[in-house]
């Protein structure tokens, strides 16, 4: 789109248009950013008082073996959350795009995790994964620690997050898979391709733009994963420490032990954390994306 | 990037309280002269009683008119910081030990030594209402003491004698054993707690968790290490649930569901816990805590002892009339009126049976909870406390976990609150 001949007045209503949300923006996320950026550079005192301590928040956060336990805790979270997050959405998607009774209460059923709160989620999560009287544990006929064993308890955790936005990314792949021309699959039904087959050559390919854009969102959702965790896990739990993501650790140093500037800078290597994830995710793109429908 | 708005959620809230004033509400007068205070409290079982003292002073000050606001334990603190950042406190609010010092050494509370009638109060309830400096920022509201909770109902079925003040740790033990052997439920719940866990054992055995001024940890003491070693050691009995048990039901939860026989509890809990559930009635007794057998110093009785008070913020327009209205709060009147809403035990010297009348209705017998006062021991805080705090019970949660040895793990706490309390 060309703007070159767009009278003033245009200019002025376009700008008049957008002046609400660039307000919100600057007020909620623009200024608070700048202001976590200068209080990670601060040494902070209770009630908003502050004074430029330079890089020392950063030094102490980098020799902390807890910050770096939470930074691979967030990771390791990622990694068990999005392919299989990701992978069973697809399929879920597939299923739901084709012709079978009820598919609408269905596709409202997957849905209705996603609307409700996470807070109530992870309690009744909580109680079904107990040790001594969860029914998961009794129908297995097992007795694991979902939640207090280190090794175990963000599988669980990662458990419960898939299933709560499973529905979510499902609905917003079948957008995309509807998107895709029937032409397609008719001309491999005629070639002899088997459902499989066109599944991984036109469902995939053609999906990819939105499957991309999932995947972003999963990344991002997942390395800031905290209310979960946080109902999931109390704070008697032995397996805390193994359990808790950066944005936990966040939660604890700025408001329970009240260090607002080593709080600031957790933040602040999140941001960088995920900024670089997603670059990394941008320049892969070019290799499996394809945008020409 | 619109995430960011997710992310710094909490800057955000941070950022909003410099901006807007969303957050508690002062004192106005309005044009008729009137004068309308706040009142900001975080408990609403104690909503009822504290309006009832409200309703006594206003009647008597029909100028004066008082609103009791409630919000959650939580987001009481994150609310009443805010509020102070953004000078907006409310008129009176309620002020716990765990955060005066906080609020004091920064300001934020105004000294209320002037009003406050100190014969009236035992030592402990004054030093909980202390700001580092040793003057008064509240007027105390109530105190509070840690009992042995049991259930009668398990003791008999075991056949084993109830609690009583004549109890020793070893008797702990072998009731636990007993009681585990007959009817196959826990004994005594000894989980990672501090006040409601290892800080009465450790008085008990006079060690201490904080120097006398406050400086210095005391997990390098003897005392200390043998009373931690022996509370930590009760996991690995089989009557007693271990810590990733408690990483999923408090022992309060396990003891309802009739599970566990016997766990400590604040009698601030007692009120409560049998008004919501009916079927207790009978079956939950207290007794005093059982004391050390061969205590280090002392005669091996403690248990801790913490209390609320009544403040308000430095500067508040209203000043002489919030001051009236927390000296009646304090008086005896007003102490008596907030007691006999078995809201919570008067600080008030004396009014203690106002509360003990509140559990008319329950076949309860709470009179060990006012004998255990002669032995109290203030809660554990310094200016730190917040620095040290998670930090000391994420290293006891390793010594539970077997991450550390605990020899290892009490040097380690010891180092933490060291560390902390000198910076």
């Amino acid at each position: 789109m060309k703007i070159g001949k767009k009278s003033k007045s245009d200019m002025f209503w376009g700008y008049l248009m957008i002046f609400p949300t660039i307000l919100g923006l600057i007020v909620l996320n623009i200024y608070p950013f700048i202001e976590t950026i200068i209080m990670s550079l601060s040494s902070t005192k209770a009630f908003g008082a502050y004074e430029f301590s330079g890089i020392q928040n950063y030094v102490e956060m980098f020799s902390s073996q807890e910050f770096w336990k939470a930074t691979w805790n967030s990771i390791w979270f990622c990694i068990l959350t999005v392919p299989v997050g990701i992978f069973l959405a697809l399929i879920l998607a597939v299923l739901l795009n084709t012709k079978i009774k009820g598919r609408s209460i269905f596709r409202t059923i997957y849905f209705l995790p996603m609307v409700v709160a996470p807070a109530a989620v992870a309690m009744v999560w909580k109680w079904l994964f107990n040790a001594e009287f969860g029914i998961i544990n009794s129908v297995l006929g097992t007795h694991i620690k979902w939640i207090t064993d280190p090794k175990i308890v963000l599988i669980t955790c990662a458990i419960v997050s898939i299933w709560s936005s499973l529905g979510y990314d499902a609905i917003l792949l079948l957008s995309g898979i509807q998107n895709i021309s029937k032409s397609y699959y008719e001309a491999a039904s005629l070639d002899g391709a088997s459902k499989v087959k066109q599944f991984f050559t036109i469902t995939v390919p053609m999906v990819s733009p939105t499957l991309f854009v999932v995947l972003i969102m999963r990344l991002m959702a997942s390395l800031k994963v905290y209310d979960l965790i946080y109902m999931m896990v109390d704070q008697a739990n032995p397996a805390l420490t193994d359990a808790q993501s950066l944005m936990y650790l966040f939660y604890r140093e700025s408001f329970i032990a009240g260090n607002k500037g080593l709080g600031s800078a957790i933040a602040i290597w999140t941001v960088l954390l995920i900024g670089i994830v997603t670059v990394i995710q941008f320049i892969g793109q070019k290799k499996w994306v394809n945008y020409e429908v | 990037m619109k995430n960011l708005k997710r992310l710094f959620a909490g800057a955000l809230a941070l950022g909003m309280v410099l901006t807007t004033s969303a957050c508690g509400g002062g004192s106005d007068s309005s044009a008729d002269g009137k004068v309308n205070l706040t009142f900001q409290i975080w408990d609403v079982g104690q909503k009822a009683g504290m309006e009832a003292m409200c309703d006594a002073y206003t009647e008597k000050n029909p100028n004066v008119n008082i609103e009791v606001q409630v919000a959650g334990w939580n987001e009481y603190w994150t609310k009443l910081e805010a509020a102070a950042t953004g000078n907006k406190l409310p008129d009176i609010f309620w002020m716990h030990t765990n955060e005066i010092y906080k609020y004091a050494d920064n300001g934020i509370l105004e000294d209320v030594s002037d009003i406050v009638e100190t014969d009236n109060f035992s030592d402990i309830s004054l030093k909980n209402a202390q700001g580092s400096d040793g003057k008064l920022y509240g007027v105390p509201k109530d105190k509070d003491v840690i009992c042995l909770a049991y259930n009668k109902e398990l003791f008999d079925q075991a056949g084993v004698a109830y609690p009583d003040d004549t109890w020793t740790w070893d008797n702990l033990v072998t009731a636990s054993q007993e009681i585990y052997d007959k009817t196959g439920k826990y004994g005594y719940m000894a989980y990672a707690d501090d006040q409601l866990g290892y800080w009465n054992f450790v008085y008990q055995n006079g060690g201490y968790i904080l120097n006398d001024d406050k400086t210095k940890a005391g997990f390098d003491q003897p005392a200390t290490i043998e009373a931690m070693k022996f509370y930590i050691g009760l996991q690995d009995y089989e009557w007693c649930p271990n810590q990733d048990y408690f990483g999923e039901q408090a022992p309060g939860t396990a003891f309802l569901s009739g599970q566990g026989a016997m766990y400590f509890e604040g009698n601030w809990n007692l009120l409560p816990t049998l008004q919501n559930n009916p079927d207790l009635n009978g079956k939950l007794q207290i007794a005093v805590l059982p004391k050390a057998p061969n205590p280090v110093s002392g005669d091996g009785r403690a248990t801790i002892s913490n209390g609320l008070c009544y403040a308000t913020g430095a500067n508040n327009p209203n000043a002489e009339v919030v001051k009236d209205v927390l000296k009646f709060f304090g008086s005896e009147e007003g102490q008596r009126i907030q007691g006999e809403s078995g809201a919570a035990i008067p600080a008030y010297e004396g009014l203690e049976d106002t509360w003990v009348s509140a559990f008319a209705n329950y076949d309860i017998d709470v009179s060990p909870v006012l004998e255990m006062f002669d032995y109290g021991v203030q809660s554990v805080n310094n200016a730190s406390r917040p620095e040290w705090k998670t930090k000391v019970s994420d290293e006891l949660l390793k010594i539970y976990s077997k991450q550390v040895s605990i020899d290892d793990g009490l040097a380690n706490m010891q180092k933490i609150i060291d560390e902390a309390s000198a910076g």
